[in-house]
């Protein structure tokens, strides 16, 4: 209904350029466009119509329709709709208008599909390298289907040393990472600093590239990869498994068994419990509060011993196939898991009445990091992150999916967006997942938890989803294909556009309140870095090669 | 105030007690599920190549060096310990095991080499067939991987395609 609406508006506005639209229902909505009127309908879709960016995707669609396919992701949350604006580029000249300068947050988006798939975003106010090291040579798009997985270009130089810009009038460079105490993955962020204080900043990431999508699309099939994405992220891993089989159901029109639903939502928020609780250890570790980081970690155990009583595993719950989930939650396990929430329910509600009027923390965190309202909106930061500046999103409620839209919880959402509101953020959903989770156990259905797939999966069709995660929205976005694999699998984790917010929450701020600006995000680069068909090792400046790093590493035998 | 929100961050330790565990020197219990080193059986295994046609991480090489030998390779150094060849496996012969210490500085230690003696059935020259039409459709029959270099092949690249051991053998799909 709503999704008609939105068309018919497009449709007034830009009917000519509208060569094809799909309401397939349930919330998502394909518009084919122009490649010329992409910028026109974008711009008016986030701007006037008030949608959030998503993501953009860039695809090799030559084997199939002989042209590249770049889509726009944008999310009406208050609509319930998932829109996904596409356009198809010439083989011969792959290259279409860039949105990023009536929509911001796109300029990550559209570097990297420059990088990976070759498609050159116009008029891009900073088209440097994003993914790629600067030692790949030009012109080979790792994401094009002509370049096998495992091609590494013979002119690749894996230790040339990235180029920097140049830092403004007066500022001192201040390398930050790619190996920092409080960084657990590489990054490198050169800050530069005026005195103590940090006027700006150069990203440079991508250094733990995995090459999944690649992988995904050319060597594993559509049961694979649930194993494999749960690999994206160390803690959000069940959420990337789960956005991949909602993907791959919402585009092949499956129909999954409501208790395969009420156990992917249990997981989903036994996940989130422990990346809570595991964040505002860390962010206390930063600040130099080590007693509650070892409480929180503490009271944080239980959870992945429950976990691991129900799944086989602490981490990697090993949880989604497509069609359903591999283990149950039978009573006893429901009765257990019932009790080590009245527990943590419990000690967390004495650790959040101590925390809540310790100065200590709020001088450290109060007014730093402090993400506006127009930033939440311009960079489309997701998440806590964006819901502690105001931002009223939340995809579980906004875009139900497996058991939400038949629990009831509330989503906390803080003003001051500054980091001690992201902490408060934090500290109350662990309760409200504890509420969902316990109202699940209630709720749960009997029946199958897998359901028998019968016919192949359609070829060709598209499928989006999001899911939040506990660092925000993590969207996948599935082209199926055939060999029982899908033809394109983009991922999108939360991290990706809340990194993107960090130079201008660093801005102007004390050098000191860097980490915990950065660790407020809850930075995840192993979610960020998810794709690319090598490891990428140059970027930082060392005195070791990589040669003798792994010399070293293997104890003189390699 | 500070200072009571201080002593409230205190009673929370103290109440806390000792948690740790004497961890190396007493491993802790896993749960009977739990997914740990998987362990195969030749005395059932029934060389399907199931497993190594399910494995995420294409950790299980099938070889055939003649008709009648089949050699099953588990090579263990990137498994992801997801236990898919275990719920694939039609004989039940891979346990997850509750094996979970498993660093190691000799890559061989973790793996596993079976060898396995093949009567080819004459008329569909295998014996599995997977429950599911999604399941189904990667069977194309066996990938001749390459286990001496201890590599898999892709079956449209692979070397071994001017002389194959067998015929590439059509699954039947009823």
């Amino acid at each position: 209904m709503e999704a008609r609406t939105k068309l018919g508006e497009l449709k007034e506005k830009f009917g000519g350029s509208i060569r094809r639209a799909d309401l397939p229902g349930g919330g998502r909505m394909f518009v084919v466009v122009d490649p010329r009127a992409i910028k026109a309908v974008c711009g008016h879709i986030f701007r006037d119509m008030g949608a959030r960016y998503v993501i953009s995707i860039g695809a090799d669609d030559r084997p199939f329709s002989g042209e590249y396919l770049v889509a726009h992701n944008f999310a009406f949350d208050r609509a319930k709709l998932l829109c996904g604006v596409l356009s198809y580029l010439p083989a011969e000249r792959p290259a279409l208008d860039s949105i990023s300068d009536v929509v911001p947050a796109a300029s990550w988006a559209e570097r990297e599909f420059r990088d990976l798939v070759g498609i050159e975003p116009i008029g891009h106010r900073y088209p440097k390298r994003l993914v790629l090291p600067d030692g790949w040579p030009e012109g080979v798009h790792p994401l094009r289907k002509d370049v096998s997985w495992d091609h590494v270009p013979a002119n690749f130089d894996g230790e040339l040393e990235f180029k920097f810009d140049d830092p403004p009038e007066g500022c001192v460079v201040v390398p930050f990472g790619p190996f920092h105490p409080t960084l657990d993955e590489p990054a490198h962020f050169r800050l530069y600093v005026d005195g103590e204080v940090v006027r700006g900043c150069e990203y440079r990431g991508f250094m733990a590239h995995r090459g999944i999508e690649k992988l995904a699309e050319s060597v594993l099939s559509y049961n694979d990869i649930p194993m494999m994405a749960e690999r994206i992220c160390g803690i959000c891993g069940c959420v990337h498994s789960v956005t991949y089989v909602q993907a791959v159901e919402n585009a092949a029109a499956l129909r999954v068994p409501e208790r395969a639903e009420f156990v992917r939502t249990i997981m989903l928020e036994v996940e989130r419990l422990h990346s809570h609780l595991l964040w505002v250890g860390l962010a206390c570790h930063i600040v130099g509060f080590d007693t509650l980081f070892m409480q929180s970690f503490r009271i944080r155990e239980p959870i992945m011993w429950v976990a691991e009583k129900i799944t086989g595993n602490r981490k990697t719950y090993g949880l989604c196939v497509v069609g359903g989930v591999r283990w149950d939650i039978g009573s006893e396990m429901a009765a257990e898991l019932r009790g080590v929430l009245d527990k943590l329910e419990e000690e967390w509600r004495s650790v959040v009445d101590a925390v809540s009027s310790d100065r200590n923390i709020q001088k450290r965190t109060r007014g730093v990091g402090v993400a506006s309202a127009q930033l939440v909106k311009d960079v489309g930061l997701v998440g806590p992150v964006a819901r502690a500046s105001g931002a009223d999103i939340d995809c579980r409620r906004d875009h139900p999916y497996a058991a939400y839209d038949r629990v009831d919880f509330d989503v906390i959402v803080a003003r001051d967006g500054d980091v001690w509101s992201r902490l408060v953020v934090r500290m109350n959903e662990v309760f409200e997942s504890i509420r969902i989770i316990r109202q699940c156990l209630e709720k749960m259905p009997g029946g199958p938890i897998q359901s028998q797939i019968e016919d192949e999966l359609p070829v060709g069709r598209m499928g989006l989803s999001s899911v939040e995660a506990p660092r925000g929205e993590a969207h996948h976005f599935v082209v199926t294909g055939e060999n029982n694999r899908p033809r394109r699998w983009r991922v999108r984790a939360p991290t990706y556009q809340n990194l993107q917010g960090i130079p201008s929450m660093i801005k102007d701020q004390q050098l000191a309140d860097m980490t915990i600006a950065l660790g407020s995000i809850d930075p995840c680069f192993s979610c960020t870095d998810r794709m690319e068909t090598i490891d990428v090792r140059s970027g930082h400046r060392r005195i070791w090669s990589g040669e003798d790093l792994r010399r070293l590493a293997l104890g003189g035998r390699g | 105030m500070s200072f009571v929100s201080k002593l409230k961050e205190a009673i929370v330790c103290l109440r806390a007690g000792r948690v740790t565990l004497p961890y190396p020197a007493r491993p802790r219990e896993v749960p009977p599920n739990f997914r740990g080193r998987p362990i195969f059986d030749a005395a059932k295994c029934i060389g399907c190549a199931g497993c190594a046609n399910n494995c995420p991480a294409r950790e299980i090489l099938v070889y055939d060096p003649c008709q009648e030998i089949r050699i099953l390779k588990y090579l263990g150094r990137r498994c992801t310990y997801c236990g898919r060849c275990a719920e694939v496996c039609p004989e039940k012969a891979i346990t997850m095991s509750t094996e979970y210490e498993n660093a190691t500085d000799v890559i061989g230690d973790v793996g596993q080499r079976l060898e396995l003696f093949m009567s080819t059935c004459q008329r569909c020259g295998r014996c599995f067939k997977e429950p599911s039409a999604l399941e189904q459709l990667k069977l194309k029959g066996y990938r001749f991987d390459d286990p001496e270099n201890e590599r898999w092949v892709f079956r449209s690249r692979a070397y071994l395609e001017g002389e194959k051991p067998v015929d590439d053998i059509q699954i039947e799909m009823d």
